[in-house]
């Protein structure tokens, strides 16, 4: 085995960090900027043979055989046994190729598979689980790591058996360390640790990767070829992810789960600069459940030379003055706002215990405290408006839901959630860390990558009684405007995706700079913003603009909701840190968690838009040079 | 999270590299037709320089490096395949230097960490010239506004800071450019046959209960690389380098961590270990693994010790040849030990050491540390460091040193990262000089006059280019591995652990008394602040007449509680 994080020359796509819906079934979706579903997809597990049957999976075997030994005779002299031991273990065979203007940057494919161990000492109520802490046990392995790709018994087991070893060593230092911080409290936590649920055994075929006969290197030189033709582009990235994946969990409660999952994409982004020197980009993207769903290479073209034209649109586009006023947000920059802002405060699990006064107050300012929990049975929403969130949910109105499993990723059977029902908050999104308002797991426990699974949403749906037509909608919002003495207001098309749009390490920096010590003022990057005039109601492009204050809260102020709803889909960032920001809702098909959004159009009262007011970057000293 | 995993991405861009290159077989042939790469490169450089050099502030240099880089692994572990990959990618580093040769943007300040990552940036790998134009002239931009940047806050600082004698020196030597565009090399290798072998070495460790964990790793780099500059440098080389690296872990009943590691290096394929050679290396580090385990911590000991050559080899590169890197005279957060030696004796008369990438080999041997051109396009030069005991210069890049104002050609780095001075290929010699046996007849001798127990015989050292890559001891830390206490009254040799050097180790190397006649070699990837970079060092078998070590701490993670799965007695029949 090798430790994840001591290895150099572990290349990056071997930590394609992925969770897909844990659905062997209709795992799919799809987006692109111009919202127009490509394909339908038929249930993936239908179509292809199983690879092997559970008995013949040796994989199962090594994992049984290494946990019932542990059960039974894993104890240190003196100390109490594991009372939870769980493994779990990801297998992935990962294609990805990218191009720039026609030229082929990057191409691999890769077969990896990864463990990850739990052990917990202690019971349900009080375990080594929930505790964060500087000191800790530093064991010479570890408990996750790669593990061989054969899928045979011996190697897996010895790997098991290391990492089982040091996660219950781990354990027990932990729980020391936690009972001795307990001690110190005035008053201990009475919520639990941990939920006991009822065991799950779900054994799903495994899927073997079907790239297809399709030359992804040529399509995707083919599909970005068209971005040849904008000269005012400095730079593009176009991505090609195809992605399968089976995910193996088996706990000590009896819980034994083999499903696969997978998952194609393209993502693209493009970047250029307006005349003034403003670096402004835009992305497209595309998911489906697997590589033969793919757009060919001419649709994707045409869909990529719209969005340039569409951006270079915007580099033409007069700046954006500051703004505070009525917001109409079209459906998918709907989708985003609810994605950013509701983020942190769907979930009901409690944060960790802490010995760190850092690491308190830094959950606090990157927003990752949720704003409902304790706040259950209190109006959060406007009356009419309800929040549900479905996994369950395989498809709507016809187009398939990316973030739809059966069960989800600690082993839960996943549950359709109503957290808003007509503006008052009934329900949170649960794994098995209990919080103060819910004890019990629903089953949206999701992780990326082996990560500690937490409660995120999978399928959102904002439902509201007398959602208006799309031209009663947009009157109302004109009359808002009028009503309130403006010329003109603002109506959001796109708001940015910075997962998908920053082409280089840098970029993204730059924007964790920019933005994350921000999370607190609310600041939200529009992408596609046009002025809607009250005189006659005609639309002008405008760029430069970003909000702010845009909370949670200010969704109280929805004063228009139309009947167009749309499925928002989008890679979710499993990352806590950076919560309740636009980097911390999205991640991308290398990395994020297959989630959608679906909302009607929405106006908000009162939204502050500012426009640029820094010092234009300065244009290059050298001009471009041909593209051709 | 997300910001980890972009991390991780550029690091991977980054992994290994090389310097070292260039077949000169090559060198008598006519020069290969230009590549793509190379016109795309020479077009854009012109186009910048024309109007940069007139920009406020003026560029004075600007450097265009593509490092084309085919990479093969295959690694397996306990018995299974961990990894089979075959990836290719195209590096694309852009310097633009502002001001002059003497103050310009990179000019180190010291309320300002320098930032040892070099900007960078992974380009197409087709040979499409529009394209690979666009790429570069992107970087290039964000390279001037970066330096641009930099220069106001070199000049600032320069008007309210103290300048110390060091700093006196200029930033950048201006160096006689090279033109030299020899052919491509292309690996070819068929993974096959190695995802078995690697499957197979490590099968044959889990024979052994001791070893926890094991894992063989197969490599193949082949690496192209260009580079242009406005001083009118124009370079094209490759090289290929093939390895095989096994690694082992164990603990012993105390709980600490025992290591075995070994390494083979070949150019050519017909130059691959064979089966029989690798199970041999495979049974002695069983060997040596089990017999670390069971063997006593060492007492705290000073006395006289010998070092065989490969350990005596990674020693000169640890405590002498980092202390020799040019740049490190400059920093004033460096130990400088040697800075202000020059022309004087810090080692014993019979001792001459030189760094001479310009070698291929050593004794029919490959030596990793050869290249033709650095990182900053100057040529290799062999650096007589040592002469008779005297300090006589430094390892030279391009940062030059009040009374060094030029490069010696060991400007070097991994992709990703800022070239600094580093060694090639350290090759100490001696004239005073005794077989080996002579020489451990010699060490039983002292300690009989010295009236000692023992003495030490150590026969491998842990450096920072032992284990580069695996979060192993980084540069300076000297861990002797395989140590024995060596009787004088002829019991046999006894292996003991724990062994930790006290002081500096530095003033060990002043104390060799004599040497061996044999050299060994040590190939291997250093890594300090420019990255991993290969080198070899190349050293006799010493006699130090003391040295002195104690018991180093031990981990505190006990051996695991179960027995391995493979060997449980409990559980006979089941394993399959």
């Amino acid at each position: 085995m090798r430790k994840f994080s001591t290895i150099a020359s572990l290349s990056a796509l071997v930590l394609l960090a992925l969770s897909l819906a844990v659905s062997a079934s209709a795992a799919a979706g799809n987006t692109s900027n111009h919202a127009k579903p490509f394909v339908n997809v038929a249930p993936a597990a239908l179509e292809q043979a199983p690879v092997s049957e559970a008995e013949s999976d040796q994989t199962l075997h090594a994992m049984h055989d290494e946990m019932d030994r542990a059960r039974t005779r894993l104890q240190l002299p003196g100390v109490e046994k594991p009372f939870y031991l769980e493994y779990r273990l990801l297998d992935l065979d990962v294609r990805s190729v990218t191009s720039s203007f026609g030229a082929l940057v990057a191409s691999s494919t890769l077969r990896d598979r990864f463990m990850s161990v739990d052990v917990r000492v202690g019971n349900y109520h009080l375990d080594s689980s929930n505790f964060v802490s500087e000191d800790g046990f530093q064991g010479f392995l570890g408990s996750t790591g790669q593990v061989g790709i054969d899928r045979d018994y011996n190697s897996l087991r010895q790997d098991l058996w290391l990492a089982t070893d040091q996660a219950y060593k781990q354990a027990v230092t932990q729980m020391s360390l936690k009972q001795s911080f307990l001690r110190s409290l005035s008053k201990p936590p009475e919520i639990d640790d941990f939920s006991q649920e009822p065991p799950v055994v779900k054994i799903d075929p495994r899927v073997e990767p079907e790239w297809t006969t399709r030359n992804w290197e040529d399509e995707s030189r083919a599909a970005s070829a068209a971005l040849r033709n904008f000269p005012h582009l400095n730079a593009t990235r176009v991505n090609y992810y195809l992605i399968y994946v089976t995910y193996y969990l088996m706990n000590s409660e009896g819980t034994t789960i083999r499903s696969s999952r997978h998952l194609a994409g393209i993502e693209a982004a493009l970047a250029t600069q307006a005349d003034d020197g403003m670096p402004l980009h835009d992305y497209y993207s595309v998911y489906v459940a697997k590589p033969a769903d793919l757009p060919d290479p001419t649709t994707v073209a045409k869909s990529l030379a719209q969005t340039a034209t569409e951006l270079m649109t915007l580099r033409q586009s007069p700046l954006v003055p500051d703004f505070t006023g009525p917001v109409l947000f079209d459906a998918p920059a709907a989708g985003s706002v609810l994605a950013q802002t509701l983020a942190s405060s769907l979930s009901g699990a409690r944060p960790p215990l802490s010995t760190m006064a850092a690491f308190d107050e830094i959950i606090q300012r990157m927003g990752g405290r949720s704003e409902w929990t304790g706040r259950v049975g209190t109006r959060v929403l406007p009356a009419n408006v309800s929040l549900i969130d479905d996994p369950t949910l395989k498809e709507f109105n016809g187009q398939p839901l990316l973030g739809n499993y059966e069960i989800d990723d600690e082993g839960v059977k996943a549950q359709r959630v109503g957290v808003v029902e007509n503006g008052t908050l009934r329900n949170l999104l649960m794994s098995r860390r209990p919080g103060p308002d819910f004890q019990s797991s629903n089953g949206h426990a999701r992780s990326a990558t082996l990560s500690d699974p937490q409660p995120l949403s999978s399928s959102l749906l904002l439902q509201a009684n007398g959602g208006l037509s799309a031209a009663d909608l947009k009157r109302k919002f004109i009359d808002a405007c009028r009503d309130d003495g403006h010329e003109w207001c603002l109506e959001i098309k796109r708001m940015d995706n910075p997962a998908l749009t920053s082409i280089r390490q840098e970029d993204f920096s730059d924007f964790i700079g920019g933005v994350a010590g921000g999370v607190a003022s609310g600041e939200r990057i529009p992408l596609v913003v046009y002025r809607v005039y009250v005189s006659d109601g005609h639309e002008e492009m405008v760029r430069g603009g970003h909000i702010e204050g845009l909370q949670l809260r200010a969704l109280r102020n929805i004063t228009g909701i139309g009947s167009d709803e749309t499925v928002f889909p989008y890679m979710q960032n499993p990352s806590g840190g950076f919560a309740g920001t636009a980097l911390g809702a999205f991640g991308s098909a290398q990395g994020g968690i297959p989630s959608s959004v679906i909302t009607p159009s929405l106006v908000l009262d009162e939204i502050e838009v500012r426009g640029f007011h820094g010092e234009p970057r300065r244009l290059p000293l050298v001009p471009s040079p041909p593209l051709k | 999270m997300k910001p980890t995993h972009r991390a991780r991405v550029f690091v991977i861009g980054t992994t290994i590299l090389l310097s070292a290159c260039a077949s000169l077989a090559g060198a008598g042939t006519a020069e290969a037709p230009t590549p793509a790469v190379l016109t795309a490169m020479q077009d854009e450089l012109d186009r910048s320089m024309a109007a940069m050099s007139k920009g406020d502030p003026a560029a004075y240099f600007i450097s265009y490096t593509v490092a084309d880089r085919d990479y093969v692994e295959v690694s397996g572990s306990n018995g299974a395949l961990l990894t089979t990959t075959d990836t290719s990618a195209r590096w694309l580093e852009v310097q633009t230097r502002v001001g002059d040769y003497k103050l310009d943007d990179t000019h180190k300040l010291p309320e300002r960490q320098p930032s040892w990552t070099s900007p960078g940036t992974t380009v197409t790998l087709d040979q499409d010239i529009p394209v690979l134009r666009r790429e570069i002239w992107r970087e290039t931009d964000r390279q001037y506004r970066a330096a641009t940047e930099a220069l106001i806050k070199v000049r600032t600082s320069q008007q309210v800071q103290v300048q110390t004698a060091e700093g006196a020196a200029p930033d950048f030597s201006s160096e006689a450019p090279r033109v030299s565009v020899g052919p491509r090399v292309e690996i070819k290798v068929d993974r096959t046959p190695w995802e078995a072998r690697v499957r197979k070495y490590t099968a044959a460790f889990s024979k052994s209960p001791a070893v926890l964990n094991s894992i063989a790793t197969f490599t193949v780099l082949g690496m192209n690389q260009y580079q242009v500059n406005t001083e009118g440098a124009r370079l094209g080389f490759g090289q290929v380098h093939y390895r095989l690296e096994l690694y082992v872990q164990s603990k012993a009943p105390d709980g600490m961590d025992i290591n075995r590691y070994a390494n083979f290096d070949w150019l050519e394929p017909k130059d691959a270990p064979t089966d029989k050679v690798v199970f041999t290396r495979i049974q002695t580090m069983i060997a040596e693994t089990e017999a670390l385990d069971k063997a006593p911590l060492v007492d705290p000991y000073a006395g006289p010790a010998m070092l065989t050559g490969r350990a005596a080899a990674v020693f000169f590169h640890e405590v002498f040849g980092h202390r020799a890197e040019g740049f490190r005279q400059k920093d004033i957060n460096e130990g400088q030990t040697f800075t202000s030696k020059i022309g004087e004796q810090i080692l014993p008369d019979f001792i001459s050491i030189k760094d001479d990438p310009t070698e291929e080999s050593f004794g029919g041997q490959m030596l990793l540390g050869y290249y033709p051109f650095d990182d900053e396009g100057v040529k290799a030069e062999d650096v007589h460091l040592v002469d008779h005991g005297v300090l006589k210069t430094f390892l030279m890049s391009r940062s030059p040193l009040v009374d060094i104002p030029h490069s010696n050609g060991h400007g070097r780095r991994q992709l990703g990262f800022v070239p600094v001075a580093r060694q090639g290929n350290l090759i100490v010699s001696s004239s005073r000089t005794v077989t080996n046996e002579q020489l451990r007849q010699q060490l039983i001798e002292m300690v009989k006059k010295q009236n000692k127990p023992f003495g030490l015989l150590i026969d491998d050292i842990a450096g920072g280019f032992t284990f580069t890559g695996r979060a192993q001891p980084q540069a300076f830390q000297v861990l002797p591995l395989v140590v024995y206490k060596v009787y004088p009254d002829g019991r046999p040799d006894q292996l003991v652990r724990g062994v930790d050097i006290v002081g500096t180790p530095l003033v060990s190397l002043t104390k060799i008394v004599a040497t061996g006649d044999t050299p060994d070699i040590f190939n291997g990837y250093c890594g300090a602040e420019s990255g991993s970079v290969p080198v070899s060092a190349v050293a006799p078998a010493i006699l130090i007449s003391e040295m002195e070590v104690q018991k180093k701490e031990t981990s505190t993670d006990k051996p695991p509680i179960l027995p391995p799965p493979a060997h449980d007695p409990e559980e006979k029949g089941q394993h399959q």
